[in-house]
């Protein structure tokens, strides 16, 4: 579904504050696959999605969605095959807008926008049946704009917007960070609820290596712009938390020294 | 205030809210300043004049007036997306190149239109409208054009449009391109300043080169005027409340006369009122209840 080879970017060139993100990565996903991706700070795990999402130009490489290639596309066409939630609530949903307006945007994600009234009845009542699967109540409050609602229901809603035009990829990128405990327990059973049941091919960035190995079926760790580490089926099932620890310090050559690195 | 005098201030407004709804459209829905409006509305009033004055149909004349302030507000557009200049300078750099434009349009500094068909004298020749042929023009045109602008901004394309103005970030992954949208806004909002600046010159029945100067400032004086006192809940209220707005600074402007000012100290009080509404923190959080809210600053 998704094939990146060698990938290369490098940002600041030529200046002191130059700073290669992405060395050489190549990664092929099947469809359906999930996989959740690690690694220290400024490893290039958002690097990676946000040149997959368009945010820039690659050095070099080359991106494919679903046979696509798609290296050269901007953002706005890739938003056809790709969706994405990001680690701040606000960022995903537009706040003076109710919450109807910002579902029919993500319904009509990828197709030419027409002139013709945005929201139909038949799309209400799609709408409220898809929020009353959330059972976060949103489903009473349609025309409620969406700065009157919690980040982690903004964050829910970012996440059934990302999914109502079914994807070809969806990328999370921390999603549940910048949420409270509970709140991001349960947005990520959500995150796993759809993507299976939608069977989506999904790439999550998380801080949390419980998550890592226990959500998805395969886990990438990425150091300084390569992925160093890819384990799947048996390797992944017998892979513990202290042995993931171990391994990337193996692996990278070096000692982490990273609090957000957490053992859950 | 005498009811003529009020009559009179009345027909301003209502001529001058068909600007403000542009000023609204670029201002607050794309969240862009956009400093054109000084040379858009002295443009339409500029191509209307030249016309008129050459005996041209005046209706197709003010028809025209729009197109010009389109592709006005269409250069600005493409100045600030395809060659990344900054907002401020690429409505500054339109205004400045304008004001040659105008000049050339008119071939003078001042055209007079005393004596000429206008649409009001049109309109003035229809049953019951010598008297407020005027009144009621700008009311039926501020009202369609409100309606319409209203109904825009409930398509697809509109609330790509208004999302566009909100978190520009999210709506371009939702596959729009933001830079038409933008493109989009500008044109229309300099279509609808310079559509105004065509039936003010009709009405004063001249048209003269300085006379957008401090539009722009005039234009968010309303905006902001008609959310405070009318409020801001729904895209229809908004509408309303900045073509309200826009009467009540007639209003302000036209006591203000009365109180004995010269008309020369008008833009003063104009920048004062901007001022004394933009600084002070009571009115400032009815006006920006989204500030601090929006895309990329603070969580929860």
């Amino acid at each position: 579904m998704l094939s990146v080879r060698e990938i290369l970017k490098t940002f600041n060139k030529g200046t002191i504050n130059e700073k290669r993100a992405l060395n050489g990565v190549s990664l092929q996903l099947a469809a359906g696959d999930f996989v959740t991706v690690i690694g220290s700070n400024g490893a290039g795990k958002s690097t990676l999605l946000n040149s997959i999402a368009g945010d820039f130009w690659i050095d070099q490489g080359e991106i494919r969605i679903a046979g696509c290639e798609i290296t050269g596309w901007p953002q706005y066409k890739r938003a056809s095959l790709v969706s994405r939630v990001f680690q701040d609530p606000m960022r995903g949903t537009a706040a003076s807008m109710t919450i109807e307006e910002n579902m029919v945007m993500a319904l009509r994600r990828g197709q030419s926008r027409r002139l013709r009234r945005a929201i139909s009845v038949k799309e209400r009542e799609y709408f409220r049946g898809e929020l009353r699967k959330l059972g976060l109540g949103l489903e009473d409050r349609l025309t409620n704009k969406v700065s009157l609602l919690s980040g982690g229901q903004r964050q829910a809603l970012t996440l059934l917007m990302a999914t109502l035009r079914e994807p070809k990829l969806i990328l999370l990128d921390e999603h549940t960070a910048a949420l409270d405990p509970k709140t991001a327990e349960k947005v990520l059973d959500l995150t796993c609820r759809v993507a299976a049941e939608n069977q989506l091919t999904t790439l999550m960035i998380t801080h949390n290596l419980d998550h890592a190995l226990s959500v998805g079926n395969r886990t990438i760790m990425m150091h300084e712009g390569r992925i160093i580490l890819d384990l799947r089926e048996g390797e992944r099932a017998n892979m513990t938390i202290n042995r993931l620890f171990e391994m990337f310090e193996k692996a990278s050559g070096s000692h982490i020294h990273n609090d957000r690195m957490i053992l859950a | 205030m005498s009811w003529q005098v009020f009559s009179g201030t009345l027909e301003q407004g209502l001529m001058y809210a068909i600007m403000v709804l542009g000023v609204y459209l670029t201002f607050r829905v794309l969240d862009y300043a956009d400093l054109t409006v000084d040379g858009s509305f002295t443009l339409g009033a500029a191509i209307a004049a030249r016309l008129i004055f050459s005996g041209q149909n005046p209706w197709l004349a003010s028809g025209l007036a729009f197109l010009g302030g389109l592709l006005a507000g269409a250069f600005t557009g493409v100045l600030h997306t395809k060659f990344k200049i900054t907002p401020l300078l690429s409505g500054i750099l339109t205004m400045t190149a304008l004001y040659s434009v105008n000049l050339r349009i008119m071939g003078r500094p001042n055209i007079p239109l005393l004596r000429l068909r206008t649409i009001f004298s049109d309109v003035a020749q229809l049953p019951f409208m010598e008297r407020y042929g005027v009144l009621v023009l700008s009311l039926i045109t501020v009202l369609i054009l409100g309606h319409f602008l209203y109904l825009f901004l409930e398509t697809e394309i509109g609330i790509a449009l208004r999302a566009t103005g909100d978190n520009e970030l999210m709506i371009r992954s939702q596959g729009v391109n933001t830079d038409q949208m933008k493109i989009l806004g500008l044109s229309l909002s300099n279509g609808m300043v310079a559509f105004a600046g065509s039936y003010v010159a009709q009405n004063q029945q001249f048209a003269d080169a300085s006379m957008g100067i401090g539009m722009i400032i005039a234009g968010l004086a309303s905006v902001i005027i008609g959310e405070v006192l009318i409020g801001t809940t729904t895209i229809r209220r908004t509408i309303l409340a900045v073509i309200f707005g826009a009467v009540v600074y007639r209003v302000i402007i036209a006591l203000v006369l009365q109180l004995g000012l010269a008309p020369t100290d008008l833009k003063l009080v104009t920048s004062i009122i901007v001022i004394i509404a933009l600084s002070s923190p009571g009115i400032k959080k009815r006006i920006f209840p989204r500030s601090g809210s929006r895309a990329g600053k603070g969580v929860n």
